[in-house]
């Protein structure tokens, strides 16, 4: 097992890291950005190294400055976590020739999973289903236009180097689809410089399901159940659960689905933590949608109810260990949820929210588990992404896990910026949600019917009491300095 | 009736048994009251203590953008004695990967621009004033 390892990575995440490298009794090393010298990663690191700069293009997204550290430091290997340098083929290329051990897949594997249309390809070869469509660009808009005969519509149009919902037209009817080609294409070579556009079936009111693999250097794969993210706001998830309560009303596709997961990722050769994403229609057919090659953001959910710590299956793995836990080894208990609490305001549009967190209430009690990155007095960067904090609740059932979630975020109290927290009260008393009525445009659709808390006069004049108080006190305080400038900077 | 500050910023409120904990952080002149999660803002007035300049508040005919985020100014797309059309954007903040263009209320002239690429900014600060063109 390695001694000491760098984490190429900041807030939560690399906190994350940090703590199983601690149980483990292996050291840990932080990088850090300048804005970043302050942060909660660093301060539960054992060793820290500044990386000069405070952008993520000159920081944390500098494979040659972090590799230069962990050499500089000792460090066998680097935890990327996830986002930043985590599905850079190259990156992982670099450590490898630098005499380092790359806490993930092989570069080959990230390559050929990383391009959407290599890895449909191979999906497919391996037998896992993928959507009626082309593997290939499309020549033209004739082209598209007779494939989309052959499939059906509604069919959707995408960009095969893209990604977040850029050069991606959904298409209805006949007459709108060469207009449509036009513009994806366009669209895909202004983001992408890549005019390459495929089509696809388009799957009407999907859920967003992924199955959890595990793998070791030596071929041995196993799958951890699936995760339901459809609950998600522009193409970002916002609350994800285990297991899904699709599949808990089709148990079957758990095996058939994770089978399919397993045959993908082993035909790329992968080894260590990975994701497969499905769509799955409403008749409980499914469709490889992508893989990602790195620990997800919402992993913990799978580790409460599997009870297994991906994170140090992950070093163990990279440290050339058998994996020695069997696919009939592998059950699940009871219902995890998580809220990704972020910093920004969901009244004006989820804007983002940086600045000083004033005051930090955390819940706990029965099946709590908090992935935090902050702590009170710290000032959340705008540099950036804003999530701060991970809720996850385990439960016996999906119901009891949603009061207990709800229970949580009534506990949970970030002053002095914003966050979604009321957001995420709200979206949980929503009787669809609580049937587990979800599908990937579900958000879209509840924020038209989204009921708004209103408080009673009985709540309003405490709250006024207790405001009336806190004035009391402030003018108190206030004697020394004179209000904050709004000018300064 | 009984309230008790119970932490820093937070208070214990009893009225005959019905307890409630209510989380008071101030935010400008104004209060954000949290109660179980929930939130209400809740302005003290207090003229001793008013120090209000109404910065973003027009006056007539005069239109002042702020921004209501923090973050670095990106682009700056207007300059003095420009013509600007309401909608026209004026200035861009970015934050945490995340684009703002502020844009114009009124149709009007540019009369200032604070707003410089590459400065910091916080959230409410005035970064540029629009007089309307109809007196």
């Amino acid at each position: 097992m390695f001694r000491k390892v760098l984490v190429a990575n900041r807030g939560e995440i690399a906190v994350r890291v940090m703590r199983a490298l601690r149980e483990m009794k292996i050291g840990s090393v932080a990088v850090y950005s300048d804005v970043d010298r302050n942060a909660l990663h660093v301060r539960m690191a054992d060793e820290a190294i500044p990386l000069g700069g405070s952008a993520s293009s000159e920081t944390y997204l500098r494979g040659d400055k972090i590799v230069a550290a962990a050499i500089s430091c000792g460090a066998e290997a680097i935890h990327p976590g996830y986002g930043f340098l985590s599905e850079n083929a190259d990156f992982a290329a670099l450590c490898l020739a630098s005499g380092l051990v790359f806490i993930g897949p092989s570069a080959s594997a990230i390559e050929k999973l990383g391009s959407k249309t290599s890895a449909r390809d191979l999906a497919k070869k391996a037998g896992t289903p993928i959507p009626p469509g082309t593997e290939e660009a499309l020549k033209s808009a004739n082209e598209a236009k007779h494939i989309a005969q052959e499939i059906g519509y509604p069919v959707i149009l995408k960009a095969a180097a893209g990604g977040g919902g850029k050069g991606m037209r959904r298409v209805e009817r006949e007459e709108d689809i060469e207009a449509a080609f036009r513009d994806a294409s366009s669209e895909a070579e202004r983001s992408f410089r890549n005019a390459d556009v495929y089509i696809e079936k388009f799957i009407v009111r999907p859920r967003h399901i992924e199955i959890q693999v595990l793998g070791d250097q030596f071929g041995h794969m196993i799958y951890l159940g699936e995760r339901e993210c459809s609950v998600q706001r522009r193409h970002q998830k916002v609350i994800e659960e285990a297991p899904s309560p699709f599949i808990a009303k089709y148990p079957e596709l758990r095996q058939k689905m994770g089978e399919a997961a397993v045959a993908a990722a082993l035909a790329a050769g992968y080894y260590n933590a990975g994701t497969v994403e499905f769509l799955a229609d409403e008749t409980g057919r499914f469709y490889f949608l992508e893989m990602n090659t790195r620990l997800q953001v919402e992993h913990p959910v799978t580790e409460c109810i599997t009870g297994i710590d991906l994170v140090k299956w992950q070093l163990r793995i990279a440290a050339g260990e058998h994996l020695t836990i069997q696919q009939d080894e592998v059950s699940i208990r009871g219902w995890a949820m998580e809220c990704r609490l972020y910093a920004e305001d969901p009244d004006q549009g989820f804007l983002p929210s940086p600045g000083e967190i004033t005051s930090l209430s955390l819940p706990g009690g029965p099946g709590v588990r908090l992935d935090s990155g902050v702590y009170e007095g710290w000032s959340v960067p705008l540099e950036y992404d804003p999530l701060l904090i991970k809720l996850i609740v385990w439960a016996e059932t999906r119901q009891d896990a949603i009061a207990r979630l709800e229970r949580a975020l009534e506990e949970t109290h970030i002053g002095g910026i914003r966050t979604n927290i009321e957001f995420f009260l709200d979206v949980l008393a929503d009787p669809a949600f609580q049937a587990g009525d979800l599908h990937t445009g579900f958000l879209d659709e509840w924020f038209l019917r989204r009921k708004k808390h209103t408080f009673s006069a009985e709540d309003l004049a405490a709250a006024r009491k207790a405001a009336e108080l806190a004035a009391k006190g402030r003018k108190i305080e206030r004697v020394e300095p004179t209000a904050r400038s709004k000018w300064k900077g | 009736m009984s309230i008790v500050k119970v932490e820093r910023t937070v208070f214990s409120h009893l009225d005959g048994q019905r307890q409630r904990e209510l989380r008071v952080d101030s935010e400008g002149d104004s209060f954000v009251v949290t109660l179980r999660g929930r939130q209400t803002r809740i302005t003290i007035v207090d003229p001793r203590a008013w120090s209000g300049t109404g910065a973003g508040k027009a006056a007539s005919g005069i239109a002042k953008v702020a921004t209501p985020m923090p973050g670095k100014v990106i682009r700056v797309l207007v300059a003095l004695g420009d013509k600007v059309e309401p909608g026209q954007g004026l200035v861009v903040v970015e934050a945490m990967k995340m684009q703002n263009e502020l844009k114009s209320p009124i149709a009007g002239v540019i009369k200032q621009v604070q707003a410089v690429e590459g400065a910091t900014v916080t959230a409410n600060q005035v970064l540029a004033v629009v007089e309307s063109d109809a007196s």
